[in-house]
């Protein structure tokens, strides 16, 4: 499958209008429409802070806490957000599979583009909270975009691998919001790093490992403060930040392969 | 758990033939007792069970269909008319065999494809366009003329679910018809609306025909066989037991029944 063909007019056309419809109908028949894309992250934030930031008072040394906090959230909704849609994007989609014949991938990469439109319009809050808690403009900014990237690329891969899975054994949607919620906790979104590394050095390098505890950390790294703890700063190696990239990559191309290899049998299967 | 796979090939020649089929096959795995799920899947492995049992629905089928026929196949539910649509569509793979499609082909599996309830009409236009190939600019372009022949106009801006079915299938129809391609396939889609929207749909079918459009038309209408078929190819329990004339065809389909 070459580029050309992969992106050919007709292949964009419909990628374009199969995300329009995601979008519109994800809304449909609430009264807030569109602004739950806005409210759903920004409540879960307001829950996070008052347990967490005010409760159990964590964070108290980071500078812009609650901006910290509310990018990583953020970031965290999207990531689920992202591979919850994707995995499911075949089986929702089963009804077109079984009727017309075009590349498979177009299903998944619309779910997840619609995760992308949340997140933008997320991040604009972000920024917003982030000017009025006194952030400065900081060409850094810039830098989140390959972060967020990262952060799309694996869960691109990780929805094509158990996407394709979930075809046939739909237990995997189930597996996967365990695990989801698992992975919440291994990754410093409530928690500063900071705590973690306080007791344990090993811990807190080998959380920094998991790419998606990478991308959130370098998010705010660029965006809040520059005294965040990241893995290119906190690892002391050159070679082991790139662990993460290359996880990343691994599981996007393992993904994309099996995808491309079961999808021949989706129609019939779905 | 390796699965064999024919070919399918679509090439662009001045030959003569549009669609070339050789000796296709086609079966699928029905799972048995819920092999959905995977603690089912562990134990069907570890009992050595393979969780599905293979039908066979296409049992080695041969045929072409020349540029410019128009050609019916008919046969019993279940005897793999679809199934061998699909395939030729695209939509499932062939197992064993060889197919080449020599043309820019068309497939209507089922009209309104991707409809959704939630939507209004027109946004449903726009999409289901979309799954045909048009653009958003072409679709502006025969918008008007979509609505006109579905008559409907005046419902443009309701949602899809509180169309009647029978309104729903005229709006898709008329969207499928804007669809221009060297090959079209349809599969029942004449069947569609009252008497006067049925009129229309003929003179749809025999504006192809007089136009020398190649289609391959699955249907179980006999009267549309021998309306606008050159050709009919029966099938039987996923096999071809006549090829010939649309009259004859229609004959000998009917004495299935009696």
């Amino acid at each position: 499958m070459s580029i050309p063909r992969v992106l050919n007019r007709k292949n964009r056309i419909l990628l374009a209008e199969l995300t329009k419809t995601d979008f519109k109908l994800r809304y449909q028949g609430s009264v807030l429409g569109y602004l739950w894309a806005l409210l759903r992250p920004l409540l879960m934030f307001a829950i996070l802070y008052v347990v967490f930031a005010k409760l159990l008072k964590i964070g108290g040394d980071i500078p812009h806490y609650p901006v910290y906090l509310l990018c990583g959230t953020t970031m965290w909704s999207f990531f689920t957000e992202c591979t919850a849609q994707g995995i499911q994007a075949v089986v929702n989609r089963g009804d077109l599979l079984r009727k017309i014949s075009f590349p498979k991938y177009i299903v998944v990469v619309s779910a997840t583009l619609t995760a992308i439109i949340n997140l933008l319009i997320n991040l604009v809050v972000v920024i917003i909270f982030a000017l009025i808690n006194g952030v400065d403009f900081s060409w850094s900014w810039f830098l989140v975009i390959p972060a967020i990237a990262e952060l799309y690329l694996l869960s691109l891969g990780i929805a094509f691998l158990l996407g394709s899975i979930n075809v046939k054994y739909r237990d995997i949607t189930s597996i996967w919001d365990v695990f989801v919620q698992a992975l919440f906790y291994a990754i410093p979104i409530i928690y500063p790093i900071s705590m973690v590394a306080d007791t344990s050095t090993l811990a807190a390098k080998i959380i920094l490992l998991n790419p998606i505890a990478q991308a959130i950390q370098d998010i705010r790294f660029a965006l809040i403060t520059h005294e965040t703890i990241t893995t290119w700063n906190y690892l002391g190696n050159i070679f082991l930040p790139f662990i993460p990239i290359l996880m990343t990559l691994a599981l996007l191309f393992f993904g994309a392969f099996v995808f491309r290899k079961k999808s021949k049998f989706f129609a019939e299967e779905v | 758990m390796k699965r064999q796979t024919g070919t399918r090939t679509e090439i662009q020649t001045s030959n003569d033939i549009a669609i070339e089929v050789k000796n296709l096959h086609k079966s699928f795995r029905l799972p048995t007792e819920q092999a959905f799920g995977l603690k089912q899947a562990l134990f069907n492995r570890l009992r050595g069970i393979k969780g599905y049992t293979e039908q066979k629905v296409l049992k080695g089928l041969n045929f072409n269909i020349k540029k410019g026929e128009f050609v019916g196949i008919v046969g019993r539910n279940g005897s793999g008319k679809s199934t061998l649509l699909k395939i030729i569509a695209g939509v499932y793979y062939p197992e064993k065999g060889e197919i080449t499609i020599d043309g820019n082909l068309i497939p209507f599996i089922e009209l309104g494809v991707g409809f959704s309830p939630e939507l209004t009409g027109r946004e449903n236009v726009y999409l289901n366009g979309a799954l045909l190939g048009f653009s958003n600019e072409e679709i502006d372009e025969m918008y008007d003329d979509i609505w006109d022949f579905a008559e409907l106009k005046q419902f443009q801006d309701q949602k899809l679910k509180n169309y009647s079915s029978g309104m729903q299938v005229r709006l898709a129809f008329s969207i499928a018809i804007r669809a221009k391609g060297d090959i079209l396939l349809l599969d029942e889609v004449l069947a569609v609306g009252d008497a006067a929207f049925q009129q229309k749909c003929s003179d749809y079918f025999t504006n192809l025909k007089n136009n020398n459009q190649t289609v391959v038309l699955v249907t179980h209408s006999m009267d549309n066989v021998r309306n606008f078929c050159d050709r009919a190819i029966l099938i039987e329990d996923g096999k071809i037991t006549a090829n010939g004339p649309a009259n004859e065809i229609a004959d000998q389909y009917l004495k299935l029944f009696s």
